[in-house]
């Protein structure tokens, strides 16, 4: 199911103008905070007024009553209803979906790995289990497309990852498509596959997520330590089936050789050639093209002025896979 | 107590009891619209929800009557036989608790928390369905204080009341009509003071009932 959003809206003196389309997939919505990123869900689900067109699958759902939108939410704060419990909140979503994505409620519930809390109240369960109800119960609903803002925001690293996982093979699973808010380029890369980056209620690039992290806008948008690139990849030991998702490359994290290295401890050596130097300070941005794409490194002006860096020059790039 | 006390403690109870029955839906729903923050026409609705507590209540007993009586603009036509009897002071009761009805029950609605609410639409849920699962069994907790402060306030009704349904022993005198009619007696002092005691007695009952209903009310909600 294909998302296509025109919207504007204005707050005080923030003003959200943001066009783009989030295909079937799984889309980040990506950008520093106070960017709008909250504000197009908002808008997008109708539970605030705004201007333009929104159209699910093709449809104009903009005019169209909060409930009957067809998206579902996932909030950044888990909002479990208080009076039900772990059952009760997915059960109040199960009861009023068209259809089912599981047999039953217990298949999901074993799916989040909930079976044990089922009968829980909520008021003390932790950050994590609350994250997974609030995805279960929304998964519950059935949506035709399923709204994610800040996910992970409460939860560890560890947790964080494990949450990935399973937004990545929710949507293999269950064939839901999402939209994903998020301002942690990792996290949009391990699960993405198309991005909208927005800027002070502006969508600066939307795409195919590895073309559009190209973008030189893009890299405006970015902290100078997250600068990098997305890479292919194929998660193969994981708990669930493996899928394809990015890694983000730190500039930080590459190491470049002038010749082929040999004896060395890093796991990942490729071959590329320097397709430019960006000057930054007393830094130097280098981009070596190279057959899993371009990759970007960050070295000091003596190291690039001693390996003789230049356009056209042959070069290799170590990666530790532990940075990965 | 006498046999008369306690008379006039069951019409004083019967009559407050009704009033909060009869309001009580009425006050839940009007509570809810002015506790949504984006309703049309919220100031004209809130503005008509406090005329009780802006007229004087002998004449919201007076347009009680003009409206409600056996001749009264509605009264007639629809063959109402209120005033004078003990649903007419039920009635007269009703409209005049009503303003603190709707204002205890609308801070109970407003706060319950709206995240929930919005939750609640995401997962499909209509506007009377997240009433009705949402927002009323957060708050119930709340109405049921503002009900039973309500109930304490319904027991000292007056002005209104004697206006539309008199003070007729047995029938329609409550409490404060029946101090009323015996300090209106030469030597009614001591009868006054023992039905004030009784007053007293019941209302403070009435705080304490409702302090401990939304405790334990509470306590069983987040269980």
């Amino acid at each position: 199911m294909m998302l296509d959003a025109d919207i504007r809206l204005t707050q005080g003196a923030f003003t959200l103008d943001a066009q783009f389309r989030a295909p079937s997939g799984i889309t980040a919505l990506f950008g520093p905070s106070g960017g709008g990123k909250s504000s197009i869900l908002a808008a997008l689900t109708g539970l605030k007024p705004s201007r333009g067109l929104v159209r699910l699958g093709g449809r104009d759902i903009s005019t169209i009553v909060p409930h009957r939108r067809g998206l579902g939410l996932v909030f950044q704060d888990a909002r479990l209803f208080p009076h039900f419990s772990v059952r009760g909140n997915i059960a109040y979503a199960w009861k009023r979906a068209p259809r089912h994505l599981a047999p039953s409620l217990e298949d999901i519930a074993r799916y989040f790995d909930l079976m044990a809390l089922l009968d829980r109240p909520v008021g003390n369960l932790s950050g994590g289990e609350k994250s997974r109800v609030a995805l279960a119960r929304a998964l519950a609903s059935a949506p035709d497309f399923l709204l994610l803002d800040e996910p992970f925001a409460a939860l560890d690293r560890t947790r964080r990852g494990a949450f990935l996982r399973i937004l990545a093979d929710m949507h293999q699973t269950y064939g839901v498509s999402m939209l994903v808010v998020t301002h942690d380029i990792e996290e949009a890369s391990a699960i993405a596959s198309h991005l909208v980056a927005l800027a002070d209620g502006r969508v600066v690039v939307h795409g195919d997520f590895a073309q559009a992290t190209r973008q030189p806008e893009f890299r405006t948008l970015l902290a100078p330590r997250d600068i990098g690139t997305a890479i292919p990849a194929s998660m193969l030991r994981s708990a669930h089936a493996p899928f394809e998702q990015f890694l983000w490359l730190r500039a930080d994290h590459v190491l470049l050789a002038a010749e082929r290295p040999h004896a060395i401890s890093a796991r990942n050596v490729l071959e590329g050639k320097v397709v430019s130097v960006t000057v930054e300070g007393l830094s130097r941005l280098v981009e070596l093209e190279t057959s899993s794409g371009p990759i970007l490194s960050r070295l000091t002006l003596e190291a690039a002025e001693e390996l003789g860096l230049v356009p056209g020059k042959k070069a290799w790039a170590l990666v530790k896979a532990h940075t990965l | 107590m006498t046999g008369a006390e306690l008379e006039i403690l069951v019409t004083s109870l019967s009559v407050a009891a009704r009033a909060i029955l009869w309001s009580l839906p009425f006050a839940i729903a009007v509570a809810f619209m002015l506790s949504r923050p984006r309703l049309r026409g919220k100031l004209v609705l809130d503005g008509l929800t406090h005329l009780p507590v802006i007229l004087p209540p002998v004449l919201v007993g007076f347009l009680l009557l003009l409206i409600l009586g056996r001749h009264g603009v509605l009264g007639r036509p629809l063959g109402l036989h209120l005033a004078f009897t003990l649903s007419g002071a039920a009635m007269a009761t009703a409209v005049m608790i009503f303003p603190l009805f709707v204002r205890s029950i609308r801070l109970a609605f407003e706060a319950t928390d709206a995240r929930l609410f919005e939750a609640a639409a995401m997962l499909r849920a209509s506007l009377m369905d997240r009433f009705l699962t949402i927002v009323l069994p957060l708050a119930w907790p709340g109405i049921l204080a503002g009900a039973v402060m309500a109930f304490a306030a319904a027991m000292g009704e007056f002005g209104a009341v004697i206006t539309f349904a008199g003070s007729i022993p047995g029938q329609t005198q409550t409490l404060p009509l029946a101090i009323y009619a015996v300090l209106q007696q030469p030597g009614g002092e001591v009868e006054a003071m023992r039905l004030a005691a009784l007053s007293f007695a019941v209302a403070i009952a009435g705080l304490a009932g409702a302090q401990l209903l939304q405790r334990w009310a509470t306590r069983r909600l987040l269980q």
